[in-house]
């Protein structure tokens, strides 16, 4: 193998440090999670499974089902407005209108979390952009609540998610051949018949990854939720920063987190599933 | 070879350079922005007095905790500056050092609050306290009691920190005829307090923008952050309800294992003489420990201000800092589980 790639083991060395760095810290989390916590102290106590037990409350399943519900919509949202993007980027005849597109679409990525966040604040407002354009149009007497509410969180969250999903999809409907589509629309098919039938299963694998990757991507955020929920959106990790950093609580905290890498890693365990069945179809038709 | 032995010797004499130069200075950790620009006040006269550089180092209060405990035996500062119940953390872990009082004679003329237990001394108070925006309310209102937070017409203007949730639990606890340590019998009357929460603020610049962009017209507020809001123009009137309004104290204590302790000690003595704290409470906006300090009357008339033992008698509701650091995560949890969402 070392004769056939000659770089593997060198290259593996990376990787694997890495590997062992987040096991360690993991089983760190892990160790934590069953010691004692004492209030007015930084120590911890000795071995309990009462951090456990805290957690079989209806708070933390609403913040977890929250959680995955919130990373659900965001991800499809995220897929039905970047797909029409992306198809451009690629698409696009002109040289010049690639380039602005791609520049358009990838440009927020350049720009902080924090910053795109607070940026939204002043959109989603009560007296931001969209509530003071209604309300001059005649739209609306008073203020649409936006702002600490889960479609707010929503729309921030998937605008953040939008220029890594462009590039996903982008890179898919790139390795279609436009011969299949020529193909179809010569044998009789409208153009509309062609990107339904044709082009999106062929870009279905692209789809469905880049879908998991914001998916999986969203599961772990913090400050969107944080500012737009305002405290009343709340994801899972916004309770671990709660519960671990407010109060230094950090078993409780440890555990919160084990949770939160369980619902990720069991989440993304069932979407690989339904994928894997849904690719497995494709391939058939 | 020559030039390369050059070079090695001055890299060499760097390196030796750097532990001198810090053997010189005294390290205080301290949090950013404002904050490390009132330090910086103590720290010139400091350094006058003693010709001993002082270099700063900042981080969010639990950070700093957190590199504290992880240090320990081998501090990374010789002074910590932190609020006064996150000091009992530091010195029910031994993260502090007992203070020879013996060496900060300042510490004579403070008022009873400055005295934080041997291990750290406080060096001035600020409020949280109820404030609302003048324009964005009924003419006439006032918080003139916390009962007025649960009133119906303040249903989704409330705005309230989510890091610390003690200063309503606390008031609410007091409203009620209760002590703070009683707080489980009056969790009702907080849930009862639900409706009128709007958003939750995590930080001072949160907190800011909430009540400018009028998205929470009311907060419980830090009364620093409520004098910035009207010195730049945002109509805001910050209220001390008649049962009192909850005292935060910033505190300074020295790192335990450090090897300046006597210049650690001058640090906090300086800190409390009357001209700096006249100096920094001019600065933040906030009250002096030092009964011998004179802040102007301008300063002396905000609300929260506290010139005179009658006025930290009715207008100040103090907690001990070991009750405060052992509530305060009970509180966390419980505020986490119940209130929010």
């Amino acid at each position: 193998m070392t004769q056939q790639r000659p770089f593997f083991i060198p290259f593996l060395v990376p990787a694997v440090l890495v590997a062992v760095i987040f096991a360690a810290a993991m089983f760190n989390v892990f160790q934590y999670s069953f010691l004692e916590f004492v209030p007015g102290s930084v120590e911890v106590g000795g071995f309990t499974l009462d951090n456990f037990a805290r957690i079989n409350r209806p708070i933390y399943y609403w913040v977890l089902l929250d959680t995955f519900l919130l990373s659900f919509a965001t991800a499809f949202f995220a897929l039905v407005l970047s797909y029409p993007i992306a198809f451009a980027v690629v698409r696009a005849e002109r040289n010049w209108v690639r380039s602005v597109l791609v520049v358009l679409a990838i440009t927020p990525l350049f720009t902080g979390e924090i910053v795109r966040t607070y940026s939204w604040m002043l959109v989603l407002g009560t007296d931001g952009v969209i509530n003071t354009t209604l309300k001059a149009l005649g739209l609306i007497e008073g203020s649409i609540p936006i702002m600490y509410t889960r479609p707010g969180v929503v729309i921030a969250l998937v605008q953040f998610a939008m220029p890594v999903m462009i590039i996903l999809l982008a890179t898919a409907i790139s390795q279609v051949k436009r011969d299949c589509e020529k193909a179809a629309a010569n044998l009789g098919a409208t153009p509309n018949t062609v990107f339904w039938r044709v082009t999106i299963p062929l870009t279905m694998p692209g789809i469905l990854s880049s879908f998991v990757v914001v998916f999986a991507w969203t599961m772990s955020a913090f400050s969107t939720p944080q500012l737009i929920g305002g405290g009343k959106v709340l994801m899972i990790s916004n309770v671990v920063y709660l519960q671990g950093f407010s109060s230094f609580n950090l078993p409780f905290a440890a555990v919160l987190s084990l949770i939160a890498l369980g619902a990720a890693l069991g989440s993304l365990g069932l979407m690989k599933l339904a994928t894997a069945r849904f690719e497995r179809k494709l391939a058939t038709v | 070879m020559k030039r390369f032995l050059v070079s090695l010797s001055l890299l060499a004499t760097a390196f030796a350079a750097t532990p001198s130069s810090a053997q010189e200075k005294l390290i205080v950790s301290t949090w950013g922005g404002n904050w490390k620009d009132g330090a910086g006040i103590i720290a010139k006269e400091f350094t006058k007095r003693t010709g001993m550089e002082v270099e700063f180092i900042t981080g969010g209060t639990l950070d700093r905790l957190a590199k504290a405990k992880v240090a320990k035996d081998n501090p990374e500062s010789d002074v910590t500056y932190t609020t006064s119940h996150v000091g009992y953390l530091y010195q029910s872990d031994g993260l502090f050092e007992k203070l020879d009082m013996s060496k900060i004679p300042n510490a004579a003329d403070l008022y009873a609050a400055g005295d934080r237990g041997g291990y750290e001394m406080g060096v001035y108070s600020y409020v949280y306290t109820p404030a609302f925006r003048t324009d964005l309310m009924p003419e006439g209102f006032k918080v003139d009691s916390w009962k007025v937070l649960w009133d119906k017409s303040m249903e989704g203007k409330l705005g309230l920190p989510d890091f610390d949730p003690s200063h309503i639990v606390i008031a609410s606890s007091i409203m009620e005829g209760k002590t703070p340590s009683d707080w489980e019998s009056i969790t009702d009357k907080l849930e009862a307090l639900k409706p009128s929460i709007k958003a939750f603020y995590q930080s001072d610049a949160t907190s800011q923008d909430l009540i400018r962009t009028g998205e929470t017209p009311v907060q419980v507020l830090l009364s620093i952050n409520g004098y910035h809001l009207i010195e730049q123009g945002v109509p805001v009137e910050i209220d001390i309800p008649s049962e009192g309004a909850v005292v935060g104290i910033g505190a300074l204590g020295i790192n335990a294992g450090t090897k300046k302790l006597d210049a650690a000690h001058e640090f906090i003595n300086v800190a409390l003489d009357p001209a700096i704290q006249e100096q920094l409470c001019e600065f933040h906006k906030c009250s002096p420990m030092n009964q011998k300090a004179k802040v102007s009357p301008e300063l002396a008339k905000l609300p929260g201000i506290f010139t005179t033992p009658e006025q930290w008698e009715k207008q100040a509701i103090v907690l001990d800092d070991e009750t405060y650091a052992k509530l305060l995560p009970l509180w966390k949890i419980w505020f986490t589980e119940n209130m929010m969402q």
